[in-house]
C-alpha cells in the first residue's frame, strides 16, 4: 500500500504529525465507515470476547452468578467421550455434504453449460432449494422419509426395492444420511450457480481445438475443464465446507441432534449446551472450539481469495 | 456438417437435455411432495403407502389454514423482520462502501478484511455470546433482537458488493456534479445509486431473502409466538407426538410464494450476487 511507504524512513515524531494529518485529510472517509464498523463490533466483536469470558465461568443462564472456573470447561471437553464422537460426526457430515454438493453441482452445470433453449427457466428452478427457509425443508424432508406415510417409503416399496417401510431418520444408524441428504438438496444450488459462472468463463477456443485434435468428451472434462475450473471449484467448495459445517436450522428442524445424539454436530452441541441446558459458559467453550475450525477455514479462504497480489 | 455430425450432435442434444430434465425431477421432487400432500384430504394424507398422486384432490387445506394456523401473522412477521434488516443494513453498508471506494487511507484493507472474516464467522458459533450481549441491552423478546443480529451477519456481502460497484462509477461524473454545485449527499443519490441499481438490487434481495428464511434467530430470541416468522412458525408445528402434517405443509406452501415471485422476477440479480463473491473476474 502506498501510504505505508510514505511512511518508512521517518522518525517518530514526523510519524505522528503525518498521522494526525492523515487522519484530517480522510476525516469524512473515517466518518463514513465508522457507522459500520462500530456496528459489527458490537453486534460481532463483543459477543465474541463475551464468548471467551464466559467459557471461562461456571455460568447458569437463569441466574447471574458467575463463578470463575479457569480452563475447567476445556479440560472436562478435551477428556470426554461426547467431544471426540461430535468431532467424528461433523466431519463425516461436513465430508460427505461437500462432496455430493460438489458432485451434484458440477453435473448440472457441465449440463446447463452449452447452448440450452430455456436455461434461464432451468437455471431459476434449479435455484430455489437454495432460496427458501431451510426449516421449511427439513419439514418436508421429514414428510417425504416419513416411515408411514413418506413419499420415499412409497416409490421404493414400487420399485421393490424394499419391502415394508423403514424409518430413516429414527434410525440411529442411517438418521444422518436422511438429514444429510436434505443438506445437500439445499447446498447445492449454490455450487451449480458457481460452476456454471466458472465455466462461461472458459475460453470457447480450447474446446474447438481440441474438437479438432478429436479428443473425447471425457478428456476435454478432464484436461481442459478442470483444471480451468480449479480456482472456481476450490473456493467454492471451501465456501461449502465453511456453511456446512455450521448449518443448524436444517438438523434442528429434522431432528434436534437425536436420535441418541447421533446426527448432533458441533454446533448443535454448542446449542443444546449452551441455550437449551442453559450452560452458557460450556456452551461458550465448545464455542471457542468453533471458532477455532472457522478461524482455519478462514485463514484457507483469505489466503486464497487475496492470492497474486494485492487487488483491495 | 454431414448427415453423420448432425445425427450425432442431435444424440447429444437428446442426452443433455435428458439428464436436465432427470436431475429436475430430483431436484423438484420435494417440491412436488409438498404441492401434492396439500391437496389431499385429511385421510388420503395418513394412509399408507402414500399415493403419489392425490386420488381425490380437494382445496380444502387452503381454505382451512387461514383459521386454523397464524400464517398470516407469521407472514406479515416476515415482512418486518426482512425489511427491517434490509434498511439497516443498507444503511450502514451503502456509506461504508462508498467511503473505501472513494479513498485511499490507513486501515481500508484491514477494514475489508475483517469484513470477510466477519462473513465467514457463522452466527451458531457466536450464539452463547449473542445471547448474553441481547439480554444484556435489553432486546430479547423484541424484532430488534432478530434484525440487529440478521443485519450484522448480511453487512459483509453487501459492503463488499456495493464497494465493487461503486469503483466502477467514473469519478470525473461525481466531481463534474460538484462542481455544478451538488452536495455530496447529492451526489451519492442522484448519480451513484442509480448508475449502481444491479448491485443494490442485489444486495436488497439477498439481505430480504436471509432475514425471510433463518430461524436461529427467531428460534433463541424471541419467545413470544406473537412475533413469529415463517420458519419459526412452520417449527412450531412439528409436534413432539402427533404433526399436523396437512396444515404444516399448507403454510409452507404459502410461506416460500412470496420468495417464488422475488425468484421469478429478480433471477439475474441473485444469480450476480451470488457469483460475486466466489468467481473473481
Amino acid at each position: 500500500m502506498s501510504l505505508a511507504e510514505e511512511y518508512t524512513g521517518t522518525d517518530e515524531d514526523s510519524r505522528l504529525s503525518q498521522s494526525v494529518a492523515h487522519l484530517r485529510r480522510n476525516r469524512r472517509a473515517y466518518l463514513l465507515i465508522a457507522p459500520a464498523a462500530v456496528f459489527l463490533l458490537a453486534v460481532v466483536g463483543y459477543p465474541i470476547l463475551e464468548t471467551f469470558r464466559l467459557s471461562l465461568y461456571r455460568s447458569p443462564a437463569d441466574s447471574t452468578i458467575e463463578t470463575f472456573v479457569g480452563l475447567q470447561h476445556y479440560v472436562e471437553i478435551v477428556n470426554s467421550d461426547i467431544f471426540y464422537r461430535l468431532i467424528w460426526q461433523t466431519g463425516r457430515w461436513v465430508l460427505v455434504g461437500v462432496a455430493g454438493k460438489t458432485l451434484l453441482g458440477l453435473l448440472i452445470a457441465v449440463h446447463l453449460k452449452g447452448d440450452i433453449k430455456g436455461r434461464k427457466f432451468f437455471r431459476t428452478a434449479f435455484l430455489i432449494p437454495w432460496g427458501i427457509p431451510y426449516a421449511i425443508s427439513a419439514v418436508v424432508f421429514r414428510w417425504i422419509e416419513h416411515p408411514q406415510f413418506g413419499y420415499l417409503n412409497a416409490v421404493l416399496l414400487k420399485l421393490g426395492v424394499i419391502e415394508q417401510g423403514i424409518g430413516i431418520l429414527g434410525n440411529p444408524d442411517i438418521a444422518w444420511l436422511g438429514v444429510v441428504v436434505a443438506d445437500i438438496w439445499i447446498g447445492t444450488p449454490f455450487m451449480a450457480i458457481i460452476f456454471l459462472a466458472g465455466l462461461q468463463s472458459i475460453p470457447q477456443d480450447l474446446y474447438e481445438a481440441a474438437a479438432i485434435d478429436g479428443a473425447e468428451r471425457w478428456h476435454q472434462f478432464r484436461y481442459i475443464t478442470l483444471p480451468q475450473l480449479k480456482s472456481v471449484i476450490l473456493m467454492a467448495t471451501l465456501l461449502s465446507t465453511i456453511w456446512t459445517f455450521v448449518s443448524f436450522d436444517v438438523i434442528w428442524t429434522m431432528t434436534g441432534g437425536g436420535p441418541i445424539s447421533t446426527t448432533a454436530t458441533l454446533v448443535i452441541h454448542i446449542y443444546q449446551v449452551g441455550l437449551q441446558n442453559g450452560n452458557l459458559g460450556r456452551g461458550a467453550a465448545y464455542s471457542v472450539i468453533g471458532f477455532l475450525f472457522l478461524l482455519l477455514f478462514a485463514i484457507v479462504y483469505l489466503r486464497v481469495y487475496t492470492r497474486g497480489g494485492d487487488e483491495l | 456438417m454431414t448427415m453423420a455430425g448432425h445425427d450425432r450432435s442431435g444424440l447429444r442434444r437428446v442426452r443433455v437435455y435428458g439428464v436436465l430434465i432427470a436431475l429436475l425431477g430430483i431436484m423438484m421432487f420435494p417440491f412436488y411432495a409438498m404441492f401434492s400432500s396439500t391437496f389431499k384430504p385429511e385421510s388420503e394424507i395418513f394412509s399408507a403407502p402414500a399415493t403419489l398422486v392425490p386420488s381425490d384432490p380437494s382445496i380444502s387445506a387452503y381454505l382451512d389454514v387461514w383459521t386454523q394456523t397464524d400464517v398470516v401473522l407469521w407472514i406479515a412477521n416476515s415482512f418486518v423482520i426482512s425489511l427491517g434488516t434490509v434498511v439497516l443494513t443498507l444503511l450502514l453498508a451503502i456509506p461504508a462502501a462508498y467511503s473505501c471506494a472513494r479513498n485511499d487511507f490507513v486501515g481500508k484493507r484491514t477494514f475489508l478484511l475483517a469484513v470477510l472474516v466477519v462473513q465467514m464467522f457463522a452466527p451458531v458459533v457466536l450464539i452463547v455470546g449473542l445471547f448474553d450481549v441481547i439480554t444484556q441491552f435489553g432486546l430479547f423478546n423484541t424484532y430488534l433482537a432478530v434484525i440487529i443480529p440478521a443485519a450484522a451477519f448480511t453487512l459483509p456481502f453487501n459492503i463488499w458488493m456495493l464497494y465493487g460497484y461503486f469503483k466502477t462509477v467514473p469519478v470525473a461524473l461525481e466531481e463534474s456534479a460538484r462542481i455544478d454545485g451538488a452536495s455530496q449527499l447529492q451526489v451519492l443519490t442522484k448519480i451513484v445509486l442509480p448508475l449502481t441499481k444491479p448491485a443494490l438490487v442485489a444486495s436488497i434481495t439477498y439481505t430480504f431473502l436471509y432475514a425471510w428464511n433463518r430461524l436461529l434467530f427467531v428460534l433463541t430470541f424471541l419467545t413470544d409466538s406473537g412475533k413469529y416468522n415463517i420458519p419459526r412458525g412452520v417449527f412450531s408445528m412439528v409436534g413432539a407426538l402427533q404433526t399436523d402434517w396437512r396444515m404444516m405443509l399448507t403454510v409452507s406452501v404459502i410461506g416460500i410464494i412470496p420468495l417464488l415471485i422475488l425468484f421469478a422476477f429478480l433471477e439475474q440479480y441473485i444469480v450476480a450476487g451470488m457469483t460475486a463473491g466466489a468467481v473473481k473476474e
